[in-house]
């Protein structure tokens, strides 16, 4: 049992605010991502959890209990960090064992407990090896062996598969996913990659600068991104966005001139907008069609990425020279081709020009 | 690919050789003073070789200067003290310095580096005043505490380049698990700055052993606690000066530290350029 709960939390450096006044409620045995561009603060976010830095102000609480100012230890989590932090001169074994070691663990426990973490992360073969010698998947399993073999209640991830190859990384996802369910335990996990934030997360934190963007599951970040930043950050490849001006509003939603379309109601619920301010409206590349009566959203083809299971169309609409669509399967278009786009009116999202998102009113459902 | 032309190469190795020569001249012909017979000495005109060169001095200097090898004990013994208390001193100073954030930080460390530039002759008499009131004129303690303490900044200085490139995760890393300051220090840190450690050390000991003499014959008057610099200096008597014997005495006093250095050299190398390359 170990909720996390982070109340108010602000982080300056010296002068500069860092984290403004971040506040979520993890659950017990919850998978919770922290998501951001770089230097958007959420390794400081973890590192506070971890109590490595202090709050500016707020509270970190573990289990109900304020723990804002208490040793890692008695916070009851651990961490596994980014470059590993693997003791070069130590053994595989004293490595795992180091926290028992620190907690003058009795001999005979402690090799039992090195050797059942060891066996969960399929290291019992290297015990006798020294960091340097193990590869780069094999030295992140003996860092996620020395966090597991304390049995915390609470993990945390600092970007831990950023330094393996994409294919390790695939692998080490997958097997990250699998140790959550098997541990049984709440696990905070930061990365800059939304893939792997939307494929691991039950719930995901979305950061920008220092504030707090959403807070969701994957599927609810995807298709109701709160903001715009949201939306740009979540999916791959990226959301496009179009400038169009509002028309009229209604209770069916938004009226507004998209370019080569025209006249179009987006099925939004409206939030207050002036007529003719102009709105940001996103579509999901993945939501464009090649359309059969030749009329929708003119793409002059600049660059083609085939992958067989889908095709990557880059090219300029209207005055946007970075347009993106994914069309089904090896899709009958070439490079230099004007091709025509279909989109459902439901698949756009709307923003006001504070970035902030409309409610989409038709989407697919959710599975839970 | 080549780095040098075959010209810039000879004037590579000139410039190797000119410098060797001027470095290692004076302990060659402190060797040969010491195969000479003393009269051979001031023959004129000078003669390189002769036939009745011999290693009788090595074998004489234990006669001539009964407490020889108590010297030379003495000087290892000092120097070891020196290094000893300098690193008990060097260690948690400079990685405090390395690792935490406090006021003064930059100030004390300009302090130590200034504190460097005073030659030790310029601080003879006060820190005579201060041994003579601590009541230790004439003990082994008047030669090593000051010069550990002249020791201490260098130390401080170079141990705080190398342990600031031990990556801090470990460090935080064996916090989180629940280690201590002292913990860390002794089960992750020390046993990482090994190579740095051994640089200090090895620097610290040839300081000491090079500073001792001046220590020795102002603080102490002790024969029995003399160092070898001191020590030789019963070779120099009334009448005459036993050159060769002395010069025999200064050899067999090198080869301990000689020894040392050997054994280390690579450490030293490896240490001093740690950290300048990546990998």
């Amino acid at each position: 049992m170990a909720t996390v709960s982070l109340k108010s939390i602000n982080k300056w450096f010296d002068s500069s605010q860092v984290l403004y006044d971040i506040s979520i409620d993890i659950e017990d045995k919850e998978f919770v991502v922290f998501v951001g561009p770089s230097g958007c603060g959420k390794t400081t976010l973890l590192r506070i959890v971890a109590g490595l830095e202090d709050v500016s102000s707020g509270e970190v609480e573990i289990d109900g209990i304020d723990v804002s100012s208490a040793h890692p230890i008695e916070r009851g989590i651990s961490m596994v960090f980014q470059s590993y932090a693997l003791y070069p001169h130590l053994s595989v074994f004293e490595n795992i064992a180091f926290p028992l070691r620190v907690a003058k663990t009795p001999k005979a426990k402690l090799q039992e407990m090195v050797m059942r973490a060891a066996d969960i992360l399929r290291l019992t073969d290297r015990l006798e090896h020294k960091p340097g010698q193990l590869s780069g998947g094999q030295r992140q399993r003996v860092a996620i062996g020395r966090s597991i073999v304390r049995q915390p209640k609470v993990f945390l991830f600092d970007e831990p598969l950023s330094n393996l190859d994409a294919a390790l990384r695939g692998e080490m996802r997958v097997e990250l996913s699998k140790l959550h369910k098997s541990l049984n335990a709440t696990m905070i996990y930061v990365t800059h990659d939304q893939v792997e934030a939307m494929t691991m997360a039950d719930r995901i934190m979305v950061l920008s600068e220092g504030k707090l963007e959403q807070f969701g599951t994957p599927m609810d970040l995807y298709h109701h991104p709160k903001t715009k930043f949201v939306a740009g950050f979540i999916g791959h490849p990226k959301m496009n966005f179009l400038t169009a001006s509002c028309l009229s509003i209604d209770s069916d939603g938004v009226k507004v001139e998209l370019p080569a379309i025209g006249k179009q109601l987006l099925p939004v619920e409206p939030i207050k907008v002036n007529q003719g301010e102009e709105l940001e409206v996103g579509v999901r590349p993945e939501d464009l069609m090649l359309s059969e009566t030749g009329k929708g959203l003119p793409l002059k083809v600049d660059v083609l990425e085939r992958l067989g299971g889908s095709t990557l169309v880059y090219g300029s609409l209207d005055k946007y020279p970075n347009f993106c669509a994914m069309l089904q399967g090896d899709a009958n278009v070439r490079e230099g081709e004007l091709v025509n786009l279909d989109v459902k009116p439901a698949s756009f999202h709307v923003f006001d020009s504070n970035g902030n998102a409309m409610k989409r009113r038709e989407v697919p459902e959710i599975l839970k | 690919m080549e780095r040098f032309t075959f010209v810039q190469k000879i004037f590579l190795y000139l410039g190797i050789a000119v410098f060797l020569t001027f470095m290692l001249l004076p302990f060659f012909e402190m060797f040969m003073a010491s195969l000479r017979p003393l009269q051979h000495l001031f023959r004129s005109p000078y003669q390189f070789w002769s036939d009745d060169m011999s290693f009788q001095a090595y074998s004489d200097i234990w006669e001539t200067v009964p407490l020889l090898g108590r010297y030379i004990f003495n000087s290892v013994f000092l120097a070891s003290v020196t290094t000893f208390l300098c690193m008990m001193f060097v260690i948690p100073a400079a990685y405090s310095f390395a690792r935490f954030k406090f006021k003064g930080k930059t100030i004390s460390l300009g302090l130590f580096l200034g504190v460097n530039m005073f030659a030790g002759a310029v601080l003879l008499i006060p820190l005579y005043k201060l041994l003579r009131s601590m009541g230790l004129l004439n003990t082994y303690a008047a030669m090593f505490v000051p010069g550990a303490a002249f020791l201490v900044p260098t130390g401080i200085w170079l141990l705080k380049a190398y342990l600031e490139k031990i990556p801090i995760e470990l460090e935080e890393s064996a916090w989180i698990d629940g280690a201590s300051r002292m913990y860390i220090l002794r089960r992750v840190v020390l046993p990482l700055a090994v190579p740095g450690l051994i640089v200090v050390g090895v620097a610290s000991f040839i300081g000491a052993y090079a500073q001792q003499f001046l220590f020795a014959i102002t603080f102490n008057q002790k024969r029995e606690y003399m160092p070898l610099p001191a020590g030789i200096f019963e070779f120099v008597g009334y009448q005459s000066v036993i050159w060769n014997q002395l010069m025999a005495a200064s050899i067999v006093g090198i080869i301990p530290v000689l020894i040392i250095f050997l054994f280390l050299q690579k450490y030293l190398v490896k240490g001093l350029t740690k950290g300048a390359v990546k990998g």
